[in-house]
């Protein structure tokens, strides 16, 4: 399993080419369409070099549509995820491996510093223009390289410098790197990677100052502040509502806007794209379906009751918590439906993480003590935990990938899980935290042993049920924890923002691939709440927050090193190294092992796998190919 | 002296209507954070994960980093010259995006309006002329259990029951085929097919609650001489009671036309939220969640104008009505 990993890039080779194959089927109402005159045949819409899809299970029929949902507010990530993130590359269905996309194909060259991709002759926008290498160096030079729009994304610079891009000819750009920078194409392959080929130029560009004169007048019309907002609105970015709010903006979605998700809609409806550019193995251009639903439900209540209902045909997001289940699968028979099952792809749902850059001087000291961290993972009874709160589902882990996976780590993800109060004490008591009377124990300054653990309750409710077991299994060693709920924004501000945390409950479902923060291991994320400070430091080059401990600086060069990989094997030894030290200081704790979810799928839906992994980065379900889904005799 | 009145009236709202601007603004920036945060942590309870480089960007275009005063003054500034600025969350105009939801609004509170009246009146009126006979606690009872109940609950409860039990959709107020279609005669007719259900939810609790004041205020009035001396000179029992003390009793009818202006707007937001109704209680609710500071900001302003002009106009009609009150 491990050579899959990232082999695209290692060799380098080109990706699959694709069975020379034309298109020959299409929707009927394109046919229709085709036949009256108002578009071209399918062959030219597909472009010269179409990619073959190879379906899951079987080549489907035509038509009928997907109803999905969505909620009410900032949930325009849930379209992104069906419709999928059409960058140049994408993940294979099991996430292992990066394929092309929009690209035909792509050479990585000079040790990972340059990347070449081939665009596919002929392809075009949802609007019918051509797409070419014109648009990606738009989209490079006048907005991902645009400070007045927005500044340049870090994935987008090695060694502190901006990539170059080169258009070699219409269908050939090159981006060449400082640095050798391996990790590239898992960040293209990633949700937040689509910039490269997200704009049409020959539409969004007179948005932009530098390409329309009476820019003014247009920014008038719509009522926008400013062109940046007046770009936002017509053309959206990666991850805001308004990407899709425009039915007119050209995209390279297999579906595209009909009815947009606006302020206050109450439903969003894609259709097919006639232009899109992936045809199955008999030659018929995908995608099967005719149009995406999505009706606007305002909680997440009033979604399981459309769903068991049976007014849903794929569903995992909002749904999938442990606690729906029951009902859900209760009513199976009567919606209509089938569970698959959405993996996790690592580590664990639920870690507690104390600040060892804590702005208090006596708590900062007592948390940077490694025993008595150890202490504490030796003092939880996981299997407790498992057995009452988790339903019994999932193992005693502390963070990590899982056994099977070429990543996993022995060490950072099994030590310290025996629950051990004995051996905690010993670990205590030598610490000098001698107990007073109530039984608590003292810091040297006289101070009880108390600390707060910070916690979302809504975002995922075992977090609470299982403090409570952990207060009272700390509370044994002499150890004062309490639980300090509170709303999730100021959460954010509390813990990621200022720093004011004792400790905080996160999960740490990675498993280290490209792509993958690993913000447990490094402190690079706002999520790396052991040390908020030492990630200000490195964020900020240095300006700002803590300089970190040798320990951290070590990792955090491994992990530079580590993205510029292009071996996957020296890429995962490299990680290794980083798990070493991460282990050897143990800064977060974790409980148990991330347990899979379960969507629902309707029994007539067809190709759509039994299990897929859960990622925001894969992104679950776009790479099992939503386009490939069909009814089955509808 | 009518016109005297209205015009303090006016002038005194301007000053009001500063003070609520800065205390709604004040309000809306207290909870920590900013909208910037909140969404960071809503895609993260979807397991999404938003780019820090982008936040911080834009955290900086939205003046998030400005004090509160300068936030505000920015945002008055651009009102009084009528822009109302952006929604963070949608990059659309701030007034576009109200007036969108407007009529829909308007119409089910006018229609949840004229459904309370015109159940409650009638029934207020049989209730207090039979007191104590069989109609009476009926109505009284269906009165308790309406009051009592909230109407987001009984609207769970008959979705839920309309789902499991009928396989149908009681939410939304158009058919899916009819959602985004332009307006025609066909539209109206599924419109009107599909609005009785949330003015009845809506209007239970309003309707219980006139029921009982009118049976009240009229109780009060039967027992009065000049009923007596009416009936006394002969008028049929009909155009007595309807000329005279329903007359009277019908005064907190008009009182509460004020309090429905705002409910044009905020109306039964946890309602319309739980039926999904595409109206604008919903999108004030989303934005206040959001920290949308601007579309909040808009809807809160525009809650406090209307609830002035509806007192206004309620004081007017009472006047109107009763010559009893005079403007003072």
């Amino acid at each position: 399993m491990a050579h899959l990993m990232l082999s695209a890039a290692v060799l380098p080779m080109l990706a699959i080419p694709a069975v020379a194959q034309t298109a020959t089927g299409q929707a009927p109402g394109l046919a229709q369409m085709v036949e009256a005159g108002e578009l071209p045949p399918v062959v030219e819409r597909v472009s010269d070099e179409p990619e073959v899809v190879e379906p899951l299970n079987a080549v489907g029929d035509y038509g009928g549509d997907l109803r999905i949902y969505l909620r009410g507010s900032s949930d325009h990530n849930h379209i992104l995820r069906v419709v999928g993130p059409q960058g140049l590359v994408r993940w294979d269905p099991d996430y292992t491996e990066i394929v092309p996309n929009v690209a035909e194909s792509f050479e990585v060259t000079e040790g990972g510093r340059v990347f070449t991709f081939h665009l596919r002759d002929g392809m075009k926008w949802s609007d019918g223009e051509p797409f070419t290498a014109d648009d990606i160096m738009f989209n490079i030079e006048d907005l991902v390289m645009n400070e007045d729009f927005a500044p340049t994304p870090p994935r987008y610079m090695s060694g502190g410098e901006p990539m170059k891009v080169e258009k070699v000819d219409d269908y050939t750009v090159r981006f060449t790197f400082k640095e050798p920078y391996g990790d590239f194409l898992a960040e293209l392959a990633s949700p937040l990677g689509q910039h490269p080929v997200l704009y049409a130029k020959h539409y969004c560009s007179q948005f932009l100052p530098s390409y329309n004169d009476s820019l003014d007048k247009l920014i008038e019309a719509n009522d926008a502040s400013d062109w940046q907002n007046l770009f936002l609105q017509k053309c959206g970015d990666l991850e805001i509502p308004a990407r899709w709010g425009n039915p007119e903006r050209p995209t390279l979605d297999p579906w595209v806007i009909k009815e947009p998700y606006v302020g206050g809609t109450t439903r969003v409806v894609l259709e097919r794209n006639p232009y899109f550019w992936q045809i199955d193995t008999e030659g018929k251009q995908l995608p099967y379906i005719d149009q995406v639903v999505a009706p606007v439900d305002q909680d997440v209540e009033s979604l399981i009751l459309s769903v068991i209902g049976g007014n849903v045909d794929f569903g995992l997001r909002h749904i999938d918590p442990p606690s729906n289940r029951p009902v859900l699968a209760e009513n199976r028979e009567k919606g209509d439906y089938r569970f698959f099952e959405a993996k996790s792809t690592g580590g664990t749902d639920m870690s507690i993480s104390l600040n060892l850059t804590h702005k208090d001087p006596d708590l900062r000291e007592l948390f940077n003590e490694e025993d008595f961290r150890v202490a504490l993972s030796l003092g939880m009874d996981r299997q407790e935990i498992i057995d009452t709160v988790m339903l019994g589902e999932g193992e005693p882990w502390q963070q990590g990938p899982f056994e099977d996976h070429p990543y996993y780590h022995e060490q950072i993800a099994t030590q310290y899980l025996e629950h051990d109060p004995e051996r905690a004490n010993e670990l205590l008591d030598g610490l000098g935290l001698e107990r007073g009377e109530d039984g608590i124990r003292r810091m040297d300054n006289g101070e009880p042993v108390t600390f707060q653990v910070d916690v979302i309750p809504t975002f995922d409710p075992t977090w609470v049920d299982s403090l409570q077991l952990i207060e009272q299994q700390w509370a044994e060693l002499g150890v004062d924890m309490e639980i300090n709920p509170m709303e999730r924004t100021f959460f954010y501000e509390r813990t990621s923002n200022s720093n004011d945390h004792d400790a905080a409950v996160w999960r740490a479902t990675q498993s280290w691939v490209p792509g993958q923060i690993p913000q447990m291991l490094v402190p690079v994320h706002h999520d790396s709440r052991y040390g908020i400070a030492w990630r200000d430091w490195y964020l900020s080059g240095g300006a700002e927050g803590e300089e970190p401990p040798e320990t951290i600086k070590t990792r955090l060069e491994l992990y530079e090193k580590a993205r510029g990989l292009t071996d996957p094997q020296e890429r995962i030894e490299t990680f290794h190294k980083i798990a070493d030290i991460a282990a050897e200081e143990f800064e977060v704790i974790g409980v148990s092992t991330a347990v899979p979810t379960y969507g629902i799928v309707k029994n007539d839906l067809k190709n759509v796998p039994d299990s897929m992994p859960s990622s925001w980065y894969y992104p679950t379900p776009s790479p099992t190919l939503p386009q490939t889904w069909f009814w089955q005799d509808e | 002296m009518l016109l005297f009145y209205i015009g303090r009236r006016v002038l005194w709202a301007i000053p009001f209507m500063f003070a609520v601007s800065l205390i709604a603004f004040a309000l809306i920036s207290a909870p920590p954070g900013d909208y910037l945060t909140t969404f960071a942590a809503t895609l993260a309870q979807s397991g999404d994960v938003v780019d820090e480089a982008r936040l911080d960007a834009l955290r900086e275009r939205y003046g998030f980093d400005q004090p509160f005063i300068v936030q505000y003054l920015r945002w008055i500034g651009g009102v009084l010259q009528g822009d109302f600025g952006i929604s963070f969350e949608w990059q659309q105009p701030v007034g576009q995006l109200i007036w969108e939801r407007m009529a829909l609004s308007v119409t089910l509170a006018l229609a949840t309006l004229m459904f309370t009246w015109a159940v409650a009146l009638p029934i207020g009126i049989y209730s207090a002329v039979r007191k104590y006979s069989i109609g009476d606690y009926f109505f009284t009872t269906i009165g308790f259990i309406g009051l009592a109940t909230p109407n987001f609950l009984f609207a769970l409860v008959l979705m839920y029951v309309a789902v499991v039990h009928f396989g149908s959709d009681v939410s939304g107020l158009f058919s899916s085929e009819y959602q985004d279609a332009p307006w025609s005669l066909a539209k109206v007719g599924d419109l009107l097919s599909h609005i009785w259900i949330p003015v009845i939810i809506l209007g239970t609790s309003a309707t219980a609650s006139l029921v009982r004041i009118m049976r009240a205020n009229l109780l009060d009035e039967l027992y009065r001489p000049y009923v007596t001396t009416a009936r006394a000179k002969g008028l049929s029992e009909f155009r007595l009671i309807m000329k005279y003390p329903v007359r009277i009793a019908i005064n907190p009818f008009i009182s509460t036309i004020g309090w429905a202006f705002p409910q044009l707007i905020s109306g039964a937001v946890i309602t319309a939220f739980v039926l999904s109704l595409p109206t604008s209680g919903p999108l004030m609710l989303q934005a206040l969640l959001a920290q949308d500071m601007y579309l909040a900001g808009a809807f809160i302003l525009l809650l406090c104008c209307l609830s002035i002009v509806g007192m206004l106009v309620s004081d007017i009609l009472l006047a109107v009505i009763d010559p009893r009150i005079r403007f003072r």
